[in-house]
């Protein structure tokens, strides 16, 4: 591997590798190794943070699997609801990124086309109707995301997906699903109505191993799909004719984006509820973090899992010993700083 | 009439050409020959069909009968990355992705030449630098498009265009929203790189006197149908112009290039 003197386009560096020669960001890149080292530290953070303060050293030990008096407060408890909430995080950033460029829209996320409501309301109806166990609820979760993202794409497909109208469609699925959870929730008795309530809202209470390796797993097969889409999205950010002089296979490189964005949410809803605005917020603060052209995937996800495990660190400690769900607060960690960003920035709004 | 199994003698071809919208036709059965090597300049009236024509040539409209050649083959068969890398497009309103730089906007046209696993190699490297130096962006690679004016945003896009390295390039209207030395600047362009490199270009104009002049073969075009094609000496005079444009006017020779120059008639009250 060795990088070459002057390449264009400025601010990418060429790696090359056998055959291979890759455009690496080079801003994006400094930006997700501060974000790995900063996700860590969050990280080692909420493993010793809680009920009792576990020592960084005896934390470490167990996250390396080495003996340690710490196993049972850190390895049973802790890390798996953090990979948990690493991992959702890391998908719904990734997912809002590709629903994001696919619908040329920064307003567009799994949380307002209807991707997160078709879940909460097929698990709601599921719950009413007496499937409360948290072994079969993910499932359910993924089933209703895909269904509802199904339904939007059927009918906002004509000929072509507009992006306007994919988006339009989806708000009006976001409602209308909306009504039906409600309409559950009113249905099913007291308690039932207690439980979906706190999973609605997005949270990761007594989440273990048993949610986090079928999350881990999913997630690793998801990965080549990923890199894929890393590159792909490059094409679609242009309008469609450009984009078709160009070569691209619109209509499949956009459905095959939108798919894995809505598979992506589904499976982090599954696993966590519907964590509000994580989707949205975590591609365009990275984004403004990078400066790139296109929402950058990897600094999407970084920014996702830290807004995640930041806001629920927060969520455990803050008004101990009452816990907040994690979807309380990855807004109030999220959103002040993307107004900021945005406030900053010379180009506004725009997405 | 039948002349789909005909071989084209050109590249670029159609036979038979009927395109529409929804369901209102905009052009119906058309037959057309690019001259391979040459200028063509397609003209006529707003909603002649010439933009529609052009996006159908260049495979962002499928054609509801007949079709468009390349090289012998129908476009529709072709896969669009292949098309890609003999047949550029530059639509009428591109639109960049926000905070693009220019080098990167202009490097995004050899798409169709990279793989996931080859995003950058010499070739693009050269072609990329050639395009900027040929449409004079060089000095600004590192600026963001949103911030560059019209005339130098045109010439980023084309940049782009010529990155993709093509033998045939369409272009709709690449005049429009630039002023008069922009215009005489791109048109340049295009003939020097038609000269220079043999690159067939085919170009919706709406001033007819710059048809004119940089075209070696015009393209009349009224109601959807091709009322004339040749060298512009041919084919503008004043006849054709009252017959396509419904326009009185006189035709002179180009006190500079000789060619046909149209006068419109007296204004009115003058």
């Amino acid at each position: 591997m060795s990088a070459t003197a002057p390449v264009r386009p400025a601010g990418y560096a060429l790696v090359r590798a056998g055959r291979g020669s890759f455009l690496v960001h080079r801003r994006a890149t400094a930006v997700a190794l501060g974000l790995t080292v900063l996700l860590a530290a969050a990280c080692l953070l909420y493993l010793c943070v809680g009920k009792s303060w576990v020592a960084p050293g005896e934390a470490l030990k167990v996250v390396f699997g080495r003996p340690s008096a710490q196993e049972l407060t850190v390895g049973s408890f802790r890390l798996p609801r953090m990979t948990v909430g690493l991992l959702a995080g890391a998908a719904f950033g990734v997912a809002g990124a590709l629903i994001q460029t696919v619908a040329r829209n920064p307003l567009a996320s799994p949380d307002i086309i209807g991707v997160s409501q078709g879940a909460s309301a097929l698990t709601v109806g599921a719950m009413t109707y007496g499937i409360t166990s948290y072994a079969a609820l993910p499932y359910v979760a993924v089933a209703g995301g895909l269904l509802a993202a199904a339904l939007v794409y059927a009918f906002a497909w004509r000929g072509g997906l507009q992006a306007a109208r994919f988006v339009l469609i989806g708000i009006g699925f976001a409602i209308a699903l909306r009504s039906v959870t409600h309409l559950f929730l009113t249905k099913g008795d007291y308690l039932v109505a207690q439980q979906a309530k706190v999973w609605m809202t997005g949270s990761l209470n007594s989440r273990g191993w048993d949610e986090a390796a079928p999350l881990a797993w999913t997630l690793l097969v998801l990965v080549p799909c990923v890199c894929w889409a890393a590159r792909a999205q490059r094409t679609v950010s242009m309008d469609d004719d450009t984009a078709t002089a160009l070569g691209v296979r619109l209509g499949r490189v956009r459905l095959g984006l939108a798919l894995l964005g809505v598979v992506l949410a589904s499976v982090a809803t599954g696993a966590a509820g519907p964590v509000d605005f994580v989707a949205l917020l975590a591609p365009q603060i990275a984004r403004r973090m990078t400066r790139t052209a296109q929402i950058p995937l990897l600094c999407s996800a970084l920014t996702g899992a830290f807004v995640v495990v930041v806001a629920d660190l927060l969520g455990r400690k803050l008004f101990e010993p009452t816990e907040l769900p994690v979807g309380v607060l990855t807004a109030a960690v999220g959103a002040p700083y993307l107004i900021w960003l945005i406030a900053r920035s010379r180009t506004g709004g725009r997405a | 009439m039948s002349t789909t199994d005909v071989p084209a003698a050109s590249r670029l071809a159609a036979r038979g050409l009927t395109l529409s919208y929804e369901d209102r036709t905009v052009v119906d059965g058309l037959d057309l020959e690019i001259p391979d090597g040459e200028v063509t300049v397609v003209v006529g009236p707003n909603a002649c069909g010439k933009s529609t024509l052009l996006r159908a040539l260049g495979r962002l409209l499928k054609p509801a009968r007949g079709a468009v050649f390349l090289d012998g083959e129908e476009l529709d068969r072709l896969p669009t990355r292949r098309i890609a890398q003999s047949l550029g497009l530059l639509p009428q309103t591109p639109v960049a992705p926000e905070a693009i730089t220019v080098a990167d906007l202009v490097a995004r046209g050899r798409q169709p030449h990279q793989r996931w696993w080859q995003q950058w190699s010499e070739a693009d490297e050269r072609a990329v630098t050639d395009a900027m130096a040929r449409t004079d962006v060089t000095a600004l690679a590192g600026r963001p498009v949103d911030e560059l004016s019209g005339g130098q945003r045109q010439r980023v896009w084309i940049a782009m265009a010529l990155a993709q390295e093509t033998d045939l390039l369409l272009l709709d209207e690449p005049t429009t929203y630039l002023d008069i030395s922009h215009q005489v600047e791109v048109l340049d362009l295009v003939r020097r790189l038609n000269h220079e490199r043999g690159r067939t270009v085919v170009a919706v104009l709406h001033d007819l006197n710059q048809a004119a002049r940089y075209a070696d073969h015009i393209v009349a075009m009224k109601a959807g149908r091709v009322v004339a094609a040749g060298r512009p000496s041919e084919v503008v005079t004043a006849e054709l112009v009252h017959e396509v444009f419904g326009l009185a006017c006189v035709v002179v020779p180009d006190p500079v290039t000789g060619g046909p120059l149209v006068v419109p008639g007296k204004p009115w009250g003058a």
